[in-house]
């Protein structure tokens, strides 16, 4: 299944604009076969329009963009064959039931009646949406339809996660469900790539970490290569981060507003 | 209460139009022209037609003529608060019908220090933004020219105060209908158990048919005169109906009776104070009021292989026909679609009801009744079957869905919905009309034929212009597109319809007026068939490539 390749992921020259927005600016990338990489950034940095990109919702400008050793722009249909894709706060259906939401995500990856059968039921018991699957989404508080999100982007055992913020509103439980998911499913050769904000989650799961700002890259490596960079040996991610976007005169900020 | 919250508050209201109007949100720039230009313009018409049939009045040769033309025009003031207050009370419900099912239209602040007060009264002048102000303005403005050329402008001022009265009347019983309605929608959930999808669903048409009957009704020309005169006989006998004392005020005045004019503005003005506490109270209690879920289902999951698999359909294809199928007897917004074709069948059958002719053997009736529903929800599905994902589509955008699957799927929901629809009002119109087998058949064929080509062209217009807006109603569709779409499907229904003329001039014997050649029915459906065929062949290949465009522009 594993494709001969070395990267499941690769960006080159990649640039996309929007007017006079430069959203992301000719950048290269590399993500590996079963890894976990993280995508961190201020707003507006970049970060869903290279996400977008590499799921072939928008084309770049310039550049390549190649997916599990297919050319996201040639054949964008094969590359989302492929992919669980969860966006950031994901509108759902919500005229359907949780269970009619996962029964049409597994049909639209062609997922065989029993196959689809255990799995959801799998994945609803896992994640404690029992006895609510029945009720329209409609009805669903944020945690839940974020469950439902996810469960859709496993369900068709992808070979590349594509995960925007994908804890946001869910329990400590079920948080702690998808970590471990996501590392177990690394050892089997996923991928996944995890954008978000909470840079304790970036640091404690992700094997490497791109840094963006304004469309460019800021650094990239596991957390020692970007302590070296960043000239801060011992510090946390969050330190790091706030170093490299140029933004840690935060005690100056939080100063000036109190006074 | 706090004045300023009030005005902060309809502020806001009038800005969510923004969102309708689609504008450009980046680096925003309020255009003020366009955002008056309704009320301006409304009150330019309403000089002109107040100065034309001043005119009118003065010119008036006859003196007997004059005077009767007097009498009306003061009776038509009197029933003018009445018939203001129902067009207000269908504008406004209308408003809200279009937001049902979002539920983050307008969403109350309640977290900040705003009185429910405030609130409620924003709501209730928020509702009569657009059209209900435009309409009273016009009204107005006509009113007070020619009540100088009658020598009225105490009775034009008082009906002036009367209009605006009725309008706030009928905006606060909306306000009421809204906060019931949720509260009520919830108890029927919670007591219907699992049928509470198809409850919501035959009640949702049922209110739908009967509010949109009387909104073509009223908005029909005969239908608005005959209210008129029907509010002025009747006005009176129903006094004990607060809804009509506005006018019973204005028409004392007209008789002199200044007593009862007092009274009845008096009690005018309580009613409209009463109905305000009533929906502050609503507000109080239920305004955050959150309907419990209908539960669909509880039973063990059985995935279901589906007939559609089984005619050759993908089962990603067959999985978006069946969402579709969800979506249109699910959603609220979009059930108004299934009121159409009953709409379409009632309103004809109502009018010849009041005529002298027999509804039966009457080919136009049924040609009616057989072609007009299914064509039209055909243009209206394919127009809407693209936005009406919403901002849900990313899933289809993320999806591994070809141009050729989205085409081909939303394609036969809209051909197998249309059709049914078709058989459905065929089978009523042949049942009422009685048409002869041969007729009954040539015409089905030709509202196939329409649906497949209107189908396939309006589907192109709902690609290219869908608009996947949901706040602060889902629009669906790029107002322009629409209208440009409306245009062409009635060009080329026309153009498949075409043959059939020869046809009915041959049957109505009309040939000595109108020169065409003699032509048998199933020579006219073939022909139209084979304009279809071509239409819908042609539209296909655009449709495609629009979709390929679609798809690869999925730039949320």
């Amino acid at each position: 299944m594993i494709s001969t390749g070395e990267y499941a992921v690769e960006l080159r020259g990649v640039a996309k604009r929007y007017a006079d927005i430069v959203a992301v600016d000719y950048i290269d990338l590399d993500v590996k076969y079963g890894e976990i990489f993280g995508l961190l950034g201020p707003n507006g940095s970049g970060k869903s329009t290279t996400l977008k990109m590499v799921l072939g919702l928008v084309k770049p400008d310039s550049g390549s963009v190649r997916v599990l050793g297919i050319n996201a722009d040639d054949d964008p249909v094969a590359v989302k064959r492929q992919v669980g894709y969860v966006p950031e706060s994901p509108r759902l259906y919500e005229f359907l039931t949780g269970l009619e939401y996962l029964d049409f995500g597994g049909d639209i990856y062609g997922m065989g009646a029993s196959e689809k059968k255990t799995r959801i039921e799998e994945y609803l018991e896992a994640f404690d949406m029992e006895g609510r699957e029945g009720d329209m989404i409609s009805s669903y508080s944020q945690g839940m339809k974020q469950k439902i999100a996810l469960i859709s982007a496993f369900l068709h055992k992808p070979r590349l996660l594509i995960l925007d913020e994908p804890l946001t509103g869910l329990d400590p439980k079920s948080a702690r469900i998808v970590k471990d998911l996501l590392r177990k499913l690394a050892i089997q050769g996923v991928t996944t790539i995890l954008s978000t904000h909470i840079l304790e989650i970036a640091q404690a799961m992700s094997d490497r970490i791109v840094i963006m700002y304004e469309g460019r890259l800021l650094a990239l490596g596991n957390i020692e290569e970007l302590r070296q960079k960043a000239r801060l040996p011992g510090s946390d991610l969050e330190e790091i981060f706030l170093k490299l976007t140029g933004t840690e005169a935060i005690r100056e900020v939080v100063e000036a507003l109190l006074k | 209460m706090n004045w300023k919250n009030v005005v902060r508050l309809i502020g806001v209201n009038i800005k969510s139009g923004r969102l309708i109007r689609g504008q450009k949100l980046r680096r925003y720039r309020e255009r003020r022209v366009f955002q008056y230009l309704l009320y301006g313009g409304a009150c330019v018409l309403g000089l002109v037609i107040g100065l034309a049939v001043g005119n009118f009045y003065i010119w008036l040769p006859d003196s007997e003529l004059k005077s009767l033309f007097y009498q009306n025009a003061r009776y038509l003031f009197a029933s003018l608060p009445t018939l203001i207050l129902i067009y207000s009370l269908v504008i406004t419900m209308m408003g809200q019908i279009q937001q049902m099912g979002v539920r983050s239209s307008i969403q109350l602040p309640y977290w900040l220090p705003i009185t429910w007060e405030e609130h409620t009264l924003a709501s209730t002048l928020a509702h009569l933004i657009g059209l209900p102000s435009a309409s009273i303005i016009l009204f107005s403005s006509a009113i007070a020219v020619f009540s100088i050329y009658l020598g009225q402008l105490p009775l034009a001022t008082l009906t002036i105060f009367a209009l605006l009265a009725s309008a706030f009347l009928a905006s606060i019983t909306t306000e009421i209908f809204r906060v019931l309605q949720v509260r009520l929608i919830g108890a029927i959930y919670k007591s219907s158990g699992k049928a509470a999808v198809w409850v919501r669903f035959l009640g949702s048409l049922l209110f739908l048919t009967a509010f949109y009957m009387v909104w073509f009704f009223l908005t029909s020309g005969g239908g608005t005169i005959a209210f008129i005169e029907a509010v002025t006989g009747t006005q009176n006998t129903v006094w004990f109906l607060p809804y009509v004392w506005l006018g019973i005020a204005l028409a004392s005045f007209i008789g002199g009776l200044l007593v009862q004019t007092i009274i009845f503005s008096l009690a005018s003005i309580l009613f409209i104070l009463a109905l305000f506490y009533v929906a502050v109270r609503l507000n109080a209690k239920f305004a955050l009021y959150e309907p419990p879920a209908i539960t669909v289902s509880k039973g063990a999951y059985v995935p279901k292989a589906g007939l559609l698999g089984k005619v050759g359909f993908s089962s990603l294809e067959a999985a978006v026909i069946k969402k579709d199928f969800k979506a249109f007897t699910r959603r609220r917004e979009l059930m108004y679609i299934f009121i159409l074709p009953i709409v379409f069948i009632l309103m004809p059958m109502i009018q010849m009801l009041g005529s002298s002719k027999p509804l039966e053997s009457s080919p136009f009736l049924y040609a009616w009744m057989l072609i007009v529903p299914g064509a039209f929800v055909a243009v209206m599905l394919g127009e809407m079957i693209i936005g009406e994902e919403g901002s849900s589509v990313w899933l289809l955008f993320s999806s591994p869905l070809t141009a050729r699957s989205l085409v081909k799927c939303k394609y036969v929901f809209i051909c197998i919905f249309s059709c049914i629809i078709t058989l459905v009002c065929g089978l009523v119109g042949f049942l009422i009309a009685r048409p002869s087998l041969y007729l009954a058949l040539g015409l089905l064929i030709e509202s196939f034929l329409l649906i497949l080509a209107l189908g396939m062209v309006s589907l192109r217009a709902g690609i290219i212009g869908a608009d996947f807006a949901e706040i602060p109603r889902p629009r669906m569709i790029r107002p322009l597109t629409a209208l440009v779409n409306g245009l062409l499907c009635m060009v080329l229904a026309l153009v498949i319809l075409s043959p059939l003329i020869p046809y009915v001039v041959t049957v109505m014997n009309l040939s000595a007026f109108i020169p065409v050649p003699k032509i048998d029915l199933y020579v006219a459906v073939s022909i139209s068939a084979v304009i279809a065929v071509v239409i819908t062949f042609v539209f296909y290949r655009i449709s495609l490539k629009n979709a390929e465009e679609f798809l690869k522009k999925a730039e949320l």
